[in-house]
C-alpha cells in the first residue's frame, strides 16, 4: 500500500481507530498461543492439565514461587538435561554460523566478483540444489556420515555449514552485486589480489547481508528438529529442539507446566536476539525480494 | 550501511556483542556429559524406555548392581523411540551395550542380525530358560535362538468396575466369562440421560484401544501362524470378533460414541475414563492399578480373564502377554559385562522388586509369597495365571510386525466407524499384509538361503 | 619476426589462457561449496537413487530389486492416502498462506512505531521451533481441555475434537500453518516498500481507490518475491514432518489424517527397515517437487513482472 499521508477530517481518524483496533485484535491471536504458554509455565502441574481460563495460577500470588519452581525444575531435571542441551545447541550453532557465514560469503564472491565462463552454470547448479527435499539426502548422509565416523558426534550438524549453502550463497550473491564494481576494478589497478579485495573491500559493505545470513542460520540451527533427530543417538548431545520433545510422555503423562517452561526457556533468547536486530530482519527481506 | 547514528544503535549492537560472547563462553565452558564414572570400571551404557517411577525403580536396580561389585560401571539412559533410535545406533556402529525393548523387536532384530543371541552367554551366567514362565519363554526364543531376556513381564485381562456392577444389578463376584455374558454386562451397565446422550458404557473396544487386534484370539482364532508364516486376518473367527466389534458401535450410534469419548480424559490422568466410572469395564494390563492407586485408591475394581467366546468353565485363561526384554546389540563391545548385568536383573529378589513397582506379575516360575501377597494390584494373580497358561499368546512373531500393525489398526479404526464391513475389509487387509510378510520372507530367503538367524554369528 | 599472423595467434592464445585462469579463480573461490554439495548433496542424491532399486534393511547390504520399490507404492494404500494428505494440505495451505500474508503486509507496509510493533507480533510466531509450537498447539486444540474449544463454548459453539477427528486435521494444520504467516508478511513488507511512490501517485491520479492500487500496482511489482515465496511454500508444504509427528502419533494408532508424505517416509526408513522403499519415496517427491518447480515459473513467466529499475 503506498505511504499516502492521512487526509484530515474526523471520518479517516475513525478509519484509523477501526485498523488500529482490528490490528490489535490481529495482534492478540498471533500472541495468544505464547501468552497462553507463559501462562502455562508457571502453573503447578494439576492446574496446567485442568484446561480452565486462568492466566495466573490459583491463587495469584503464588505466580512467583511456582514460576521459579518450574523454571528450575527444567534447569535442573537429571534425565533432561536442558544446561547441556544448551551447550550443544549453542556449539552447533556458532561453530555453523561463522562456518555458513564465511564460506557462503566466498562462493558468492566467486559468483559475482569474478568473472570467469561456466558462472552461470555453476550459479544455476546452486540454485537447483534449493529445490532438492531433504528427505532424498536424508538416508545416505546418515551412511555418508557413519563412514566418515561422525555419527555419535555433533559434526554431522555443523561441519556442512562450512561448506556454503545455497540459499545463503543465493542472498549474498544477490547482494553482492549490488556492490558498484568500479571499487574492485580500481583496487585491482592499485595492487590487490581479489582475496584482499574480499576481505577488506566487500565483506565490510556487505555486513548487513552477512548479519542476515549469520542471524537466519543461528535461527535455523537452534530450531532445527529433524537432523538432531536423525543424526544424534547419545543422549548426551542432544540439542535444545530435541530435548523439548522429551517431555512428551509416549504414555500420555506429559508434564505441561514443565513443557510449556522448557519451550519458553528455549523461545527466549531468539526474541531477545529478535528485538535487538529487528532492523537487520526487515533488512534481510529487501535483500530476498527479487528485483 | 554507513555509520551507526545513534546511541540507541551502539547499545544495541553491544548488546548482541555481549550475548554473542556469553554464547561462545558458555559453549566452551558449559556442562559436559558424563557423569562421574569410577575409575577403572568397564563402562556399559544400558538404554532403556521408561520414565519416572518405572524409570525410577529400574535405576535403583542399575545403582544396586554397580554397589554390587567393582568391575562394571552401568550407566542408565532414557531414550524415546527407542525402537528406532536402537536401529540407528547399531547401524552407525555405535551401539549402546544393554537395550530394553519389546517383545514384538525381537524377530526383526535378530533376522537382522541386529542382536547378539544369548545360548551360550546366559548359561554361563547363571541364568535358565527354566526360570521362567511357559508364556515367557516364547517371547525369549524365536526360531532356534535364544535372542532376548525378559525384563518385565505383563498380560492383558479384564477390568471391572465392581461398585457399578453392583449398581447395575450385577454381581461383582461373578465377572463375565463368555462373550455373551459380556455383552449383557453391557447392556446392563448401559446408562444414558434424559436426552439419550450417553453416561456409561459397559464396555468400548477403542478404550483404550491400544491393542487392536486381540479380538480374534478370544474367539477362537489367531492372526498370524508363525509355522507357516500366513497371516490368518480372514479367519471366520477374526471376522466374527470384527463383527462384534462393529455391533458394539452400532448399537451405541457412531455420534453418541464420538460426544462421549470426547470426554474421557488421557490414560494417565484421574479422567481416565475406567476410574471415572464412564467405562464399566475394560481390557489393560496390571499396570492400570498403579494408576488407581495413585488417583482413585478407592475404586473397587475387580480382574478376570477376559472372556472367550466359549467361555469353558475351568479352563486356563486366555490372554495377552506383553513383556519388555534386554537384548545386546551387535556391535556391544563387553557382551559378558552385559550379560553379568542382566543377569543380576532376573535374580528373584531384583525382579520382583521390579515387578512390584511396575505392578506388573513377575516372569519367574518360583514367585515368593510376599510378592504376590504385598502387591500392589489386588488382581495380579490373574494376571499371573494367564503368564502361565497355555492358551496365552504373544504377539504374533515376524519381522513386519510394527507394519502388519500399524496397518491392521488403520483398518480396524475404518471398521470401528463403520465404513466397511469387517467381512469386506479383513480379506483385503489379509492380501496386502500376507504380501509384506511375503516379500520380507522372499527378501530373507535370497539373503540367507532359507537359513535360520543361526545362533552364534549373525549373517 | 613480424609475420601478422603470428602477433594475432600469440594475441589469442594469451586471451584463451586469461580466460582459462580466470576459470581457474572462479572454480577456487565456489570450490567450498563444489566439495561441499559434492559430497553433502549430489552423492546422497546418487546413493539414495541406488538404494531406491534395492532392499536395503539399513543393518544387512542392500540388494537389488530393480523396479519392484516403485511398483510396490501405486499398490500400496497408506502410500497413496499420505500423498492425498500431502496434496490437500499443500492445496489449501498455501494459497491461504500466500493470501493472508500479502493482505496482512499491505496493511501493515508503512513505516511508523505502530506497524513496526504489529509486524513484530505476527512475526514472533516464526521464532518458536516447530517441536514447541506443535505441542502448544496441541494442547490448544484439545477437544475436551483446549482453549480453543473453551473459548467457543463461551459463544455456544461445540468445537470439535481438532486433531483426533479426522475432518478436522486439515483445518488444524492450516490454521498452524498460518500462524507462520509473519515470516511472509515480512519478507511482503519489504517487496512493497521498495515499489516506486510515484506509481501509485500516477494510480490515484487516474482515480483508483486503495483496493484497486494494491491490485493493480502493489501486486504486479512484487510479483517476483511471491512467485519466489510460493516456490519455497510448497518445497516446504511437500515435506511436512515435524508437527505431524508430534500431533497425530498416538498410542492407539496414527491418525489415518495426520499421516503425511515425510512422516511415512521416516517410518519406512527408521521404523519398518525399508530404506529402499523409502528412497524410491524420497525419489518421488523430489520429481514432483521439480514438476510443481517448473509449473510454476512457467506460470510465472506469464504472470511475473520483472521491473526494469
Amino acid at each position: 500500500m503506498s505511504n499516502a499521508s492521512p487526509k484530515p477530517g474526523a471520518r479517516s481518524r475513525l478509519k484509523g481507530v477501526y485498523f488500529h483496533i482490528a490490528m490489535l485484535l490481529v495482534s492478540l491471536v498471533f500472541l495468544a498461543p505464547l501468552v497462553w504458554m507463559l501462562s502455562t509455565s508457571v502453573k503447578p502441574e494439576d492446574q496446567a492439565a485442568s484446561g480452565e481460563i486462568h492466566l495466573l495460577p490459583t491463587p495469584p500470588s503464588s505466580v512467583f514461587a511456582q514460576a521459579a519452581d518450574n523454571y528450575s525444575a527444567v534447569w535442573n531435571d537429571r534425565t533432561i538435561r536442558f544446561p547441556l542441551y544448551l551447550r550443544n545447541t549453542l556449539i552447533v550453532a556458532i561453530l555453523g554460523v561463522v562456518g555458513m557465514t564465511l564460506s557462503s560469503a566466498v562462493v558468492a564472491y566467486g559468483l559475482s566478483r569474478v568473472q570467469w565462463r561456466g558462472r552461470g552454470v555453476v550459479f544455476f547448479l546452486v540454485l537447483a540444489t534449493m529445490m532438492i527435499p531433504f528427505p532424498v539426502l536424508m538416508v545416505p548422509l546418515y551412511i555418508i556420515f557413519r563412514e566418515l565416523g561422525w555419527t555419535g558426534t555433533l559434526k554431522p550438524l555443523w561441519v556442512p555449514a562450512w561448506f556454503g549453502n545455497a540459499f545463503n550463497i543465493f542472498l549474498l550473491r544477490q547482494f553482492f552485486m549490488t556492490i558498484p564494481p568500479q571499487l574492485d576494478e580500481a583496487a585491482r589497478l592499485d595492487c590487490c589480489s581479489h582475496w584482499s579485495i574480499f576481505w577488506r573491500i566487500i565483506l565490510p559493505l556487505a555486513k548487513p547481508a552477512l548479519a542476515v545470513v549469520a542471524l537466519f542460520h543461528f535461527i535455523y540451527v537452534w530450531n532445527d528438529f529433524v537432523g538432531p533427530l536423525i543424526f544424534l543417538t547419545d543422549r548426551d548431545q542432544f540439542t535444545l529442539a530435541l530435548g523439548l520433545q522429551l517431555y512428551q510422555s509416549q504414555s500420555g503423562n506429559t508434564p505441561w507446566n514443565l513443557l510449556m517452561a522448557a519451550s519458553a526457556l528455549m523461545i527466549s533468547p531468539l526474541v531477545v536476539l529478535f528485538m535487538l536486530t529487528q532492523r537487520t530482519f526487515v533488512q534481510s527481506a529487501s535483500t530476498e525480494g527479487l528485483k | 550501511m554507513g555509520t551507526p547514528a545513534s546511541t540507541y544503535e551502539l547499545t544495541r549492537r553491544a548488546a548482541v556483542g555481549a550475548m554473542a560472547a556469553a554464547a561462545a563462553g558458555y559453549a566452551i565452558l558449559g556442562p559436559r556429559g558424563t557423569q562421574e564414572i569410577p575409575r577403572g570400571r568397564v563402562v556399559l551404557d544400558y538404554w532403556e524406555k521408561w520414565t519416572r517411577h518405572e524409570g525410577d525403580a529400574m535405576e535403583r536396580v542399575v545403582s544396586d548392581f554397580n554397589k554390587s561389585q567393582d568391575r562394571i560401571f552401568v550407566r542408565y539412559l532414557v531414550v524415546s523411540d527407542i525402537g528406532q533410535k536402537s536401529l540407528v545406533s547399531i547401524a552407525g556402529s555405535r551401539p549402546p551395550d544393554i537395550i530394553g525393548l519389546y517383545a514384538f523387536n525381537v524377530p526383526p532384530y535378530a533376522e537382522m542380525g541386529a542382536i547378539i543371541p544369548m545360548d551360550e552367554l546366559a548359561p554361563r551366567a547363571g541364568v535358565r530358560m527354566e526360570n521362567y514362565a511357559p508364556g515367557v519363554r516364547e517371547v525369549m526364543r524365536y526360531k532356534g535362538g535364544w535372542w532376548a531376556m525378559v525384563n518385565t513381564a505383563g498380560s492383558i485381562a479384564l477390568y471391572y468396575n465392581r461398585a457399578a456392577f453392583r449398581d447395575a444389578g450385577l454381581d461383582p463376584d461373578r465377572p463375565p466369562r463368555t462373550i455373551a455374558e459380556l455383552d449383557a454386562a453391557h447392556a446392563r451397565l448401559l446408562r444414558t440421560d434424559s436426552r439419550g446422550a450417553l453416561e456409561r458404557v459397559g464396555f468400548l473396544h477403542r478404550e483404550p484401544g491400544w491393542w487392536s487386534w486381540l479380538w480374534a484370539y478370544h474367539f477362537g482364532g489367531r492372526i498370524f501362524d508363525e509355522a507357516s508364516g500366513r497371516a490368518l486376518l480372514d479367519s471366520p473367527e477374526n471376522i466374527r470378533a470384527m463383527e462384534w466389534m462393529q455391533g458394539y458401535a452400532r448399537d451405541l450410534g457412531l455420534d453418541r460414541i464420538k460426544i462421549f469419548a470426547e470426554s474421557f480424559g488421557n490414560y494417565f490422568t484421574p479422567e481416565n475414563p475406567f476410574l471415572t466410572g464412564k467405562v464399566g469395564m475394560i481390557v489393560q494390563g496390571p499396570w492400570i492399578a498403579n494408576l488407581i492407586n495413585a488417583f482413585k485408591p478407592d475404586l473397587d475394581y475387580g480382574v478376570a480373564p477376559f472372556p472367550t467366546v466359549h467361555g469353558e468353565a475351568g479352563s486356563s485363561p486366555v490372554g495377552l502377554i506383553d513383556t519388555d526384554v534386554l537384548v545386546i546389540p551387535r556391535g556391544a563391545k563387553h557382551p559378558e559385562a552385559a550379560m553379568e548385568f542382566i543377569a543380576f536383573t532376573q535374580r528373584q529378589d531384583m525382579t520382583e522388586r521390579l515387578a512390584t513397582a511396575h505392578c506388573k506379575p513377575s516372569p519367574l516360575t518360583s514367585v515368593s509369597a510376599e510378592f504376590l501377597a504385598g502387591h500392589p494390584n489386588r488382581g495380579i494373580g490373574v494376571h499371573y495365571d494367564i503368564l502361565r497358561s497355555d492358551r496365552a499368546f504373544v504377539p504374533p512373531r515376524t519381522r513386519v510386525w510394527q507394519q502388519f500393525k500399524d496397518e491392521f489398526d488403520s483398518v480396524v479404526q475404518r471398521m470401528w466407524r463403520l465404513e466397511v464391513p469387517a467381512a469386506e475389509a479383513l480379506p483385503r487387509l489379509q492380501v496386502r499384509v500376507q504380501s509384506l510378510i511375503d516379500q520380507a520372507a522372499d527378501q530373507q530367503f535370497r539373503r540367507h538361503g532359507g537359513a535360520d538367524p543361526a545362533p552364534g554369528g549373525a549373517a | 619476426m613480424s609475420v601478422p599472423g603470428q602477433a594475432t595467434h600469440s594475441r589469442r592464445s594469451t586471451e584463451q589462457r586469461a580466460a582459462r585462469r580466470q576459470v581457474l579463480i572462479g572454480l577456487t573461490w565456489v570450490s567450498p561449496w563444489l566439495f561441499g554439495a559434492g559430497l553433502f548433496v549430489f552423492a546422497p542424491m546418487a546413493m539414495s537413487l541406488y538404494y531406491s532399486f534395492t532392499d536395503y534393511p539399513l543393518l544387512e547390504p542392500p540388494l537389488w530389486s530393480g523396479l519392484d520399490n516403485y511398483k510396490r507404492m501405486f499398490s500400496d494404500p497408506t502410500f497413496l492416502r499420505v500423498v492425498w494428505n500431502t496434496t490437500a494440505y499443500a492445496a489449501v495451505s498455501i494459497p491461504l498462506f500466500t493470501i493472508v500474508a500479502l493482505i496482512l503486509a499491505g496493511v501493515l507496509a508503512k513505516t511508523g512505531r505502530m506497524s513496526s510493533f504489529y509486524r513484530a507480533c505476527v512475526f514472533i510466531p516464526t521464532l518458536v521451533p516447530l517441536i514447541a509450537s506443535a505441542m502448544v498447539w496441541m494442547w490448544l486444540f484439545n477437544g475436551e481441555y483446549g482453549l480453543i474449544n473453551k473459548l467457543l463454548a463461551m459463544i455456544s459453539i461445540r468445537g470439535p475434537a481438532w486433531i483426533v477427528d479426522r475432518n478436522w486435521v486439515l483445518p488444524s494444520m492450516v490454521i498452524m500453518s498460518v500462524w507462520g504467516v509473519g515470516q511472509g508478511v515480512v519478507i511482503y513488507v519489504a517487496a512493497m516498500q521498495d515499489v516506486p511512490k510515484q506509481l501509485y501517485e500516477a494510480a490515484r491520479i487516474d482515480g483508483m481507490g486503495t483496493v484497486r492500487q494494491f491490485i493493480h500496482v502493489t501486486l504486479p511489482m512484487i510479483s517476483p518475491a511471491i512467485l519466489f515465496n510460493v516456490i519455497a511454500l510448497t518445497i516446504a508444504a511437500v515435506q511436512v514432518f515435524a508437527v505431524p509427528s508430534v500431533m497425530f502419533r498416538r498410542p492407539d494408532g496414527q491418525n489415518p489424517a495426520g499421516h503425511y508424505y515425510t512422516m511415512y517416509l521416516y517410518e519406512n526408513a527408521f521404523v519398518y527397515g525399508n530404506m529402499g522403499y523409502a528412497s524410491a519415496m524420497a525419489w518421488m517427491q523430489l520429481l514432483v517437487v521439480l514438476l510443481l518447480t517448473a509449473l510454476l515459473l512457467f506460470a510465472g513467466r506469464r504472470l511475473v513482472h520483472y521491473a526494469r529499475v
